[in-house]
């Protein structure tokens, strides 16, 4: 499989009325998704925020094809995607670069072509000089890097984040969050990040979905219509924070 | 750094030998003298190489039975909820039962001769391995599975690269372990039924009452015992853990 250095292909996302229930024994079924509909265009970065346990995570698994769901339509258009989740799940024997180079080994790339390709993600995620470290040795913000180049190696067209940057420390997440969209604005990939962080959604996204508990539904749809990169502690982010601060504490009284 | 304290605990132990031989007579406890006069000339008869063959050979098959054996089962129980409530019983039993039982039994079922040695050696020391197994087993990371299937990794590479890296360390620390097993239950065996053997030449020279004999062969198999495990186990242990402590000469990254 060839490497494609500009994408030509299209990483739009579609869920249509997509429900997903689990069977309790008993005969009694669970609905954790009722529903769900929305769309995120090629290129576009869209954050799905909702508090913990409500099934935001699913939605991601469900487009990622680790679980399948009861009915409705997901349709993607790209084939490849990249997946970050809330811990780096690394594989501690191996280096930082054979992590990076896990998912394309099945993809009968030549060993040098797979280093160079490390070299390049690594130094996008601004850890160039580490691929020979191994991940017991790096700190959590460095894991979660490592993490985000293993999942940007594939070229993916779709990129999808689980709370990546929820088990790291506010300063580390904070520059994160920066490195993120600057990558985001270099490789042009479809974003969809889950999060409970109303702050975290509102940086990062064009387009937030709130979703309510039991069973996940689209509570609110918001687009956010700033320039990046955004500046923390900027006041229209602060006021669009209020505003949906408001809508979650009236979902939650519902 | 490791080296000293180990080089001064081995002195210490023979110094508490050379201490002890010269205080109590040679027929209890013989000097160092006597004792490495006795193995040199074992060596120079080749009679020491004979029985020690026999003795590796023996407890080579033996453990090579109980890993099969204990893989096997171990891997049964940590698979499946039936396989656990069915096999468990038999670990039990194998764990409960001596293994002068087993040696005993092999010996009156096979005849005195090598199989017996095997059989007895591997249904003794298996429970261990397997215990060891199914909880290693149970312990695999799930989290780093869905990683490899969200990579869209075969199920041949999740097992070799996923799963079976997980199981590395717990197959050496059996593997030991079950060393020390079945070198134990070897010399029974032969003690009781076999005309070969470090085992038997220890009684052999019981029944001659000679205490340095029984030292020198004491000590042949301390020496081979020390030389498997520093030129076998430990390399490769370190080999294989190398990622726990990082690399040598690599600060830890901040």
């Amino acid at each position: 499989m060839a490497h494609r250095s500009s994408r030509t292909a299209v990483g739009a996302i579609k869920v249509i009325n997509v429900a997903k229930e689990h069977a309790l024994p008993r005969g009694e079924r669970l609905r954790v998704l009722d529903d769900i509909s929305f769309e995120a265009g090629d290129r576009s970065f869209t954050s799905i925020l909702g508090p913990s346990g409500c099934g935001k995570s699913t939605i991601l698994n469900l487009i990622a094809g680790l679980d399948q769901h009861s009915s409705g339509q997901i349709s993607i258009d790209g084939t490849r995607i990249g997946f970050v989740f809330q811990q780096p799940r690394l594989l501690n024997w191996r280096t930082v670069e054979q992590n990076v180079i896990l998912p394309l080994e099945q993809q009968k790339y030549e060993k040098h072509a797979m280093r160079a390709l490390a070299a390049k993600y690594l130094g996008l995620v601004g850890l160039a000089g580490y691929e020979n470290y191994y991940p017991l040795q790096l700190s959590g913000g460095m894991q979660q890097r490592v993490a985000i180049a293993r999942a940007l190696v594939i070229d993916p067209d779709i990129l999808l984040m689980d709370e990546p940057f929820s088990g790291l420390d506010e300063i580390t997440a904070r520059k994160l969050r920066q490195q993120l969209i600057r990558i985001w604005q270099e490789t042009g990939k479809t974003i969809l990040f889950v999060t409970h962080s109303i702050s975290e959604s509102v940086f990062l996204s064009q387009q937030i979905l709130i979703v309510s508990v039991k069973p996940a539904r689209i509570f609110k749809r918001i687009t956010v219509d700033l320039a990046y990169p955004r500046e923390y502690g900027d006041l229209r982010l602060f006021e669009i924070e209020t505003q949906l601060t408001k809508d979650f504490l009236g979902m939650s009284t519902e | 750094m490791t080296t000293l304290p180990r080089l001064l605990s081995i002195l210490a132990l023979f110094m508490a030998w050379l201490l002890l031989s010269l205080v109590l007579p040679a027929s209890i406890v013989p000097g160092p003298v006597a004792v490495f006069t006795a193995l040199a000339e074992n060596i120079r008869s080749g009679t020491a190489f004979y029985h020690l063959y026999k003795t590796l050979l023996r407890v080579g098959l033996g453990l090579v039975l109980t890993m099969v054996l204990g893989i096997s089962i171990g891997t049964i129980m940590g698979l499946s909820r039936k396989g656990e409530l069915f096999l468990d019983s038999w670990v039990l039993v194998g764990l409960t039962i001596p293994a002068i039982v087993n040696s005993i039994i092999c010996l009156m079922w096979f005849g005195l001769n090598d199989r017996a040695a095997i059989v007895a050696i591997g249904t003794a020391a298996f429970p261990t391995v397997s215990i060891s197994f199914w909880q290693g087993i149970k312990g695999i990371d799930m989290q780093l599975v869905s990683m490899g299937q969200a990579f869209r990794l075969n199920r041949i590479d999740i097992v070799r690269k996923i799963i079976f890296p997980q199981l590395l360390p717990q197959t050496l620390a059996s593997m030991r372990s079950a060393l020390g097993i079945c070198w134990k239950i070897c010399t029974t065996v032969e003690l009781i039924g076999m005309s070969s053997g470090v085992g038997y030449q220890l009684n052999y020279w019981f029944g001659l009452y000679s205490t340095s004999q029984v030292f020198a062969w004491t000590l042949l198999f301390l020496l081979v015992m020390f030389a498997i495990e520093y030129l076998l186990f430990k390399p490769l242990e370190k080999r294989l853990t190398r990622w726990r402590t990082g690399v040598p000469g690599l600060q830890w990254a901040q």
